[in-house]
């Protein structure tokens, strides 16, 4: 990618992101009483300010964006190996069902399950040392944060550890 | 008393085996602590707070002490090896220490950290016992104007961390300034971005957010390319700091010390800050500032003297007028009262000799932690070697568990997979994370001091400009400012 294309996609992203919050968020999901004395005490003022600096912001990437060499091009970064986004689609699963699970199969069992999945996905050359690195690392985490830093570690309703 | 009289009683006080076997302890229970990421310097020096109640007051103290020093060094082990600041304070120790460990030279800026904490600790400390009297003074004379006025020069630094593109690192900072806004407003009370979800109530934890944007990206770009990490040096290498770094990083110590120290002071302000500041001011500075963000010793240097620098230095407000310097002074504090000790100036002429006898203590506390440094930077070895496919669902699990233990809170850590995501895209869009940080740090800051200030003036915004404090801030801002604009010319011009 060049730089100019990444600076005018940087610059229409923070525009939209500030059309965004001046016309829907702020005025929908900022509660501002109605006898305010003085605008620079509204909960709004600094949120609106905030948006214009970054409408502003957005204007300045757009034009430094049109005014750089079309020619200058970015460094190369990492290609994305096949599947990628698959892989990506499952990495966000496995972080969604963590958090859904956690609250049914409590924090050591949640994680042992994430922690096999993760592994998997990144297919790792290491089957064994995952598998046991699957069951020790949720267990001894809980062992410390339960019962050295007093944490009410969530332990779900299928198995209660000690 | 004089001086001497006061030392001999202190050292009358110190000089036992348990007092400085406690602040060994402490170290090492502060750099564990330190080193899990989510345990946190903060958690660490609650946890070990009961354990000081049986003990003498200076036994105690010198234990929490012990904790805190060791548990803002501890930071900087998982910043440099997996890219997960251990605390807030180690954040900055990522932008350099971790392409180190990438190039397999984790054992140099595990190295360069460890003496560059020794030196400012000593720095700190140094500055506690000799300015403590007139720093506390100066610091009680801010109000909100001058702290608006402080926090607003402490926002230039971004531009010092903004990488390649300054307007890239501005829209980060705004993006920062703008999701700190989530909350209850301070002055009315109403909800701002809550979505009606109490969880968002009191804002977006900064733990989950700082974890969020530093970790999960990495686990992320590893499920984009498994194998990208192959062929990488990634070890903890043969080489070692040098003396050569120490001294070419030297100025750059001594000045993140005294920004530290400056900060530290300051009630409120924290050693996150610091950390970033004194990056930033290296990094301006240096002849090599092309390099920093790609593995610059001297960043690493100077990042652990700014966080470290800060850490004798919360001790002014609290010995010379009982006032927390920050949250773990909060608790330290909490240890003095449970002993029956009021910090505050009459402690210096009721127990003088606890006063000198922790003076001595934390100067032995820095060579303390150089010994315990230099054994944990060993121990903690073995996770430069792990196979990086078994390393990220480790980091992931121990994310998972860390940002939990901060509020015991599910919430949370859903925050911190959302944050992850972010972070990822920024990643990509080649927008710097460190601006989004400082700004997330110090908009809070920023917005309430600046809304006092319009309270107690009625809204008249000369109040900005009150006195000598506010114009010194205002014209370095302004000065900084004109350095950017500066240097952005010669860019464009070049």
């Amino acid at each position: 990618m060049t730089l100019r294309a990444l600076q005018i996609r940087l610059g229409f992203a923070a525009l939209v992101i500030a059309a965004a919050m001046a016309l829907v968020a702020i005025p929908n999901f900022v509660s501002s009483p109605s006898n305010v004395r003085n605008i620079v005490l509204a909960p709004t003022f600094w949120p609106y300010t905030l948006t214009g600096l970054t409408a502003l912001t957005g204007a300045l990437l757009l034009f430094t964006g049109w005014r750089v060499d079309p020619a200058i091009l970015l460094d190369e970064e990492d290609a994305a190996k096949p599947g990628a986004w698959l892989r990506l689609i499952a990495l966000a699963a496995i972080m969604v069902a963590t958090m859904q699970a956690m609250p049914i199969l409590g924090m050591p069992l949640t994680c042992m399950a994430a922690f096999a999945a993760t592994a998997f996905l990144f297919r790792t050359r290491h089957p064994i040392v995952a598998l046991i690195c699957t069951v020790a690392v949720p267990l001894v985490l809980y062992a410390f944060f339960a019962h050295v830093a007093g944490v009410a570690v969530p332990q779900g309703d299928l198995i209660r550890l000690p | 008393m004089s001086l001497l009289d006061s030392l001999a009683a202190g050292l009358n006080t110190v000089a036992s085996v348990e007092a400085f076997l406690a602040l060994f302890v402490g170290i090492c229970i502060g750099v564990i602590g330190g080193a899990i990421p989510g345990l946190s310097a903060t958690m660490a020096v609650a946890l070990t707070l009961p354990f000081t109640f049986s003990m003498a007051p200076i036994t105690g103290i010198l234990l929490l002490l012990g904790v805190y020093k060791g548990g803002i060094f501890g930071g900087s082990i998982p910043a440099i090896l997996i890219k997960t600041p251990g605390t807030p304070a180690s954040s900055a120790t990522i932008l350099d220490g971790h392409p180190l460990a990438e190039r397999g030279e984790a054992g140099r800026a595990l190295g360069m950290a460890l003496w560059a904490s020794c030196t400012a600790d000593l720095i700190s400390n140094l500055a506690l016992i000799l300015f403590a009297g007139w720093l506390a003074s100066f610091a009680l004379s801010f109000g909100p104007p001058e702290f608006f006025a402080l926090i607003l020069f402490s926002l230039t630094i971004i531009a010092g961390v903004s990488g390649d593109s300054l307007l890239r690192g501005a829209l980060s900072a705004l993006l920062g300034l703008l999701l700190a806004t989530v909350g209850l407003d301070l002055v009315y009370g109403t909800n701002r971005f809550t979505l009606g979800n109490p969880n968002l109530m009191g804002g977006l934890n900064f733990i989950a957010v700082l974890i969020g944007l530093f970790a999960i990206p990495e686990i992320i770009a590893m499920a984009r390319n498994p194998t990208a990490h192959l062929g990488r040096a990634r070890s903890l290498g043969g080489t070692r700091v040098s003396f050569a770094d120490y001294r070419k990083s030297f100025r750059s110590i001594v000045r993140g010390s005294f920004i530290g120290v400056f900060l530290g002071s300051i009630p409120g302000i924290g050693a996150a800050p610091s950390a970033f500041l004194s990056y930033s001011e290296a990094r301006r500075r240096s002849p090599d500032r092309e390099n920093f963000g790609k593995g610059e010793i001297e960043g690493v240097a100077a990042s652990e003297a700014g966080n470290n620098g800060v850490a004798g230095a919360t001790l002014i407000p609290l010995l010379a007028l009982g006032v927390p310097g920050d949250v773990i002074t909060a608790i330290i504090i909490g240890a003095f009262m449970v002993h029956g000790l009021q910090p505050g100036p009459m402690m210096f002429v009721l127990n003088v000799d606890i006063i000198y006898g922790l003076f001595i203590g934390l100067i032995v506390s820095s060579v303390f932690l150089f010994v315990v440094g230099s054994v944990a930077i060993r121990g903690f070895r073995f996770i430069a070697e792990v196979p990086k496919r078994i390393l990220m669902p480790t980091v992931l699990v121990l994310c998972v568990y860390g940002v939990f233990a901060v509020n015991n809170n599910v919430f949370d850590v859903g925050v911190m997979f959302a944050m992850g995501w972010v972070g990822y895209l920024m990643m990509r869009a080649r927008i710097p994370v460190a601006p989004f940080l400082i700004a997330f740090i110090l908009g809070p800051l920023l917005e309430d001091n600046f809304r006092q200030s319009m309270l107690m003036s009625g809204s008249d915004p000369a109040i900005l400009l009150r006195g000598p404090i506010t114009w010194f801030f205002w014209a370095l801002t302004i000065l900084t400012i004109i350095g950017i604009a500066r240097s952005v010319g010669r860019k464009l011009a070049v």
